[in-house]
């Protein structure tokens, strides 16, 4: 009994606990584009990225204190999907979705480039963890806490726009739009928030995500972290709230087995990027009948 | 109550819509009819604003709508039924109609599920339902109805947005011969609420029932415009439907 | 010296390999409706096949390049069966997904079999270069430029010339009344899926040639593959050819012009891409030379 317990409490169990934790909020932040609104959102990694450079570059340049970073990485990824929405919200799906990758990798491309400010692939060294009211967030338990409220207000948060009027017309959008509107929604609005909520929520994923690693570079934020968010969504079932959080926990827990197995430390990372992959395209299989449901026009 | 004058609509080269004319009184019930390709849904996808028309203008209860769009004039008192069924599937008998109730709430209002206002929609909802008789099946999916109850559940949830005047397009499609019986008694009711309704429809007969003005279409212009006997009476009707008599 | 006549011909020369590899992305978008998000890394994995006969196995040019076409022929069809095939009849969302997981695959196993690190199938010794009028290219580039004309050529008189031509344009436009008067369908997009893979993967190993490989850069060459079709219009071919001409021109111009004393570090010719992308959806989202859908 006592062996659980120090099990649990273990440096590598709150490591663990602390990335459902991140990534339930940056999985939560594209269900709702696109699990909800089926808007084939390339873009949420980026928003991620953005809101994780923001605070790494506030923390360490400027030594802003938490709130400050948060916040300020929040709106660097809301204003980036306000810019992102006014051009591609515009599109059918097809161009909308080439026009997010496009977007995606206009940020990616910056990160690497602008080595003045980003200081490109060698990324940002030396982020501080935060102290607030003078509680040290080095320690892992305490940085446990903290992301874990905010994970749960965050779910609450979403919780509350998924039961909704507005979680029911994202939905009403996604099945056919024109009827909705011909009902009196604006849908563009709706779209433009969802967007908007999806991408802030990214940000803040992002702030904890550079406070938590202590150091980021742009390898953190290529295709292969898209895809293993877009597989927590499609694996929880796209839209299903409670789906995505157990989706989390299990595609964040599922490739931990691999650091036990003997195999070459440089097939890690692809090895995990396979499995998702795998998984991803698995479920979307079985589930092709009834995974996305018709979408319908005038 | 809608005035429309002299709207084009062209795709491309080819005109689809030319020069239509048309002004409907308060409590009026148009029928419009035609064969296929003549431009009624388009006449109607201008209406309700999914189409901009190339000149022309149009007009709901005095005042101008032609640049807006479709939701704003949702709000001015339009609503419209889908030839492809305009509800959603995929949500519940309930949920259809609280989007319709919730379209025009404040801002606020729409981002909580809670609060008097929810509760105030779903009683409201529940007594649209108890209409068409589905209100014991306010939880199910609405992609579970019959095609006739899908159709009436569109217009009642048109209703539910507090429309004025109605186009309905084709509600008869889809449906089944016995429902057809249904959807027209209810349009009737729709009628005696004071609502003005604009219907397209294949089948003359159907229409005759509760139409006392019928527009046929033909090629994007107004052939004709008179009361179902003497629309059914004219040979101009014949003509569009079957061309031109030979001779004799 | 001037330097323009030197852009235009590297220009001609990116452009041919963008136009290589967006023809089969064009293609398949036109028949099959799906936009492929692993078309980029289809043509890192031809070009990473071709490595592994030439260099690896130490083969003759011709023998891998045959061996690599083989294989691309292979896994161009088994990819239309597993990743597309199945899918098509429900969501286009569906494709999207399953495109992209392929994608992440390839990366992957890519990764995993042939390392991370950059490698290139260019010894050294094609890069003694030519001269012409002050203009350097390389015979590789030669290569480039004219087996793109060539091949753009014999896909233009297929396509608009022979009767199979015609069966993919009526499939292209309008798939149900063309399998009504008995084309079939699964045959031809079968044909042209295959084709497509094996073009990207030449302008991969193209790409080996020129440059440098490295498992992540696919997704870079999606990218430039949907850039060129975007400017071109989805699923227009010949706009998508001339879209490709058109980025390979920008992006050389943008980087080898000197805008009074400060030109664009080299890093950020492939965000071109990305920008050509969102300034043409910002303003004429149908391409170029496409015509906007006719809508109702």
């Amino acid at each position: 009994m006592s062996t659980l317990f120090e099990f649990l409490g273990s440096e590598y169990v709150i490591h663990l606990a602390i990335l459902v934790c991140m990534y339930l909020i940056l999985a939560q932040g594209l269900n709702l584009t696109f699990g909800l609104g089926r808007m084939f959102n390339l873009a949420h990694v980026a928003s991620f990225a953005l809101g994780a450079y923001t605070t790494a570059l506030l923390a360490v340049e400027t030594e802003a204190g938490f709130f400050k970073c948060v916040f300020a990485s929040m709106l660097t990824s809301g204003l980036f999907a306000v810019l992102l929405g006014g051009i591609a919200l515009r599109l059918t799906q097809d161009y909308f979705s080439i026009g997010t990758l496009a977007f995606s990798s206009v940020v990616s491309s910056l990160l690497i480039n602008w080595k003045s400010v980003t200081r490109g692939v060698l990324g940002i060294p030396g982020i501080p963890r935060p102290e607030i009211f003078g509680i040290d967030f080095y320690n892992n338990t305490n940085f446990l806490v903290l992301i874990f409220i905010v994970a749960c207000m965050v779910q609450g948060f979403f919780l509350i726009l998924h039961s909704g009027p507005f979680g029911r017309a994202l939905r009403g959008q996604a099945e056919y739009d024109e009827a909705l509107q011909a009902i009196g929604c604006d849908t563009a609005t709706v779209r433009n928030m969802s967007f908007l909520f999806s991408s802030a929520t990214a940000g803040l994923a992002g702030s904890f995500f550079a406070y938590y690693l202590n150091y980021i570079d742009p390898s953190s934020f290529a295709l292969a972290e898209m895809v293993f968010i877009l597989t927590i969504v499609v694996v929880g079932r796209p839209g299903s709230l409670w789906g995505v959080s157990l989706g989390t926990v299990f595609l964040v827990l599922l490739p931990e087995p691999l650091r036990f197995v003997e195999i070459n430390s440089a097939y890690l990372g692809p090895a995990r990027q396979l499995l998702q992959a795998v998984i991803l395209f698995t479920v979307v299989y079985l589930n092709r009948r009834s995974l996305f449901p018709p979408q319908r026009e005038v | 109550m809608l005035a429309v004058s002299k709207i084009s609509v062209s795709f491309q080269k080819t005109k689809v819509l030319n020069s239509v004319s048309l002004s409907v009184s308060a409590g009026e019930t148009v029928g419009i009819i035609g064969p296929n390709g003549s431009g009624k849904t388009t006449f109607f996808n201008t209406l309700s604003g999914f189409v901009h028309p190339s000149s022309g203008s149009i007009t709901l209860n005095g005042e101008d709508i032609t640049g807006t769009t479709p939701d704003y004039r949702a709000k001015c008192g339009m609503g419209r039924v889908f030839q492809n069924f305009g509800i959603f599937k995929e949500m519940t008998l309930m949920e259809n109609l609280l989007v319709a109730l919730e379209a025009r709430g404040s801002f606020l209002g729409a981002l909580v599920p809670w609060g008097a206002e929810t509760r105030e929609n779903r009683a409201k909802a529940l007594g649209y339902l108890e209409e068409i008789q589905l209100a014991s099946r306010a939880n199910q999916k609405a992609g579970s109805l019959s095609g006739g109850q899908m159709r009436l559940l569109e217009i009642v949830r048109v209703l539910a947005t507090g429309a004025d005047l109605l186009l309905l397009d084709e509600p008869t499609a889809g449906v089944s011969p016995r429902m057809k019986e249904e959807v027209a008694s209810f349009i009737t009711k729709v009628q005696a609420l004071g609502k003005t309704v604009l219907v397209i429809e294949h089948d003359i007969t159907f229409i005759q029932k509760f139409c006392k003005r019928i527009i046929v279409l033909e090629s994007g212009t107004v052939v004709l415009d008179d009361t179902p006997d003497r629309v059914c009476a004219d040979e101009r009707l014949q003509e569009v439907y079957f061309g031109k008599r030979a001779a004799g | 010296m001037d330097i323009l006549p030197q852009l235009l011909v590297n220009s001609l020369i990116t452009g041919s390999i963008y136009a290589l590899a967006a023809s089969g992305l064009c293609l398949s978008f036109a028949l099959l409706k799906i936009l492929n998000f692993a078309h980029g890394h289809i043509m890192m994995l031809g070009a990473y096949m071709y490595l592994l006969f030439a260099l690896d196995l130490q083969q003759s040019m011709v023998i891998s390049a045959l061996l690599a076409a083989g294989s691309m022929v292979f896994i161009g069809s088994f990819i239309l069966t597993i990743f597309v095939n199945p899918f098509t009849r429900y969501s286009p969302l569906l494709s999207f997904v399953t495109t992209l997981a392929l994608a992440s695959m390839v990366e992957a196993i890519v990764s995993m079999v042939f390392g991370v690190n950059v490698r290139s199938l260019s010894s050294g010794e094609e890069l003694s270069s030519l001269e012409f009028a002050g203009v350097f290219i390389t015979p590789i580039q030669i290569v480039i430029i004219i087996s793109a004309i060539v091949i753009l050529t014999v896909m233009g008189l297929i396509i608009h010339g022979t009767g199979m031509g015609r069966r993919v344009r009526a499939l292209a436009e309008n798939p149900h009344a063309s399998q009504m008067l008995g084309i079939r369908a699964r045959h031809i997009n079968f044909s042209v899926f295959v084709i497509g893979t094996v073009l990207a993967a030449y302008a991969g190993v193209l790409v080996g040639y020129e440059t440098n490989l490295q498992p992540t850069m696919g997704n870079a060459y999606t990218i430039k593959a949907f850039a060129a079709m975007i400017l071109g219009g989805l699923g227009n071919i010949w706009g998508t050819v001339f879209g490709a001409y058109i980025l390979g021109f920008v992006e050389n111009m943008a980087i080898g012009l000197d805008f009074g004393g400060y030109s664009l570090p080299a890093g950020y010719k492939d965000a071109f891409a990305f920008l050509i992308i969102l300034g043409v959806l910002l303003v004429r989202p149908q391409g170029l030379f496409g015509s906007r859908k006719r809508s109702a």
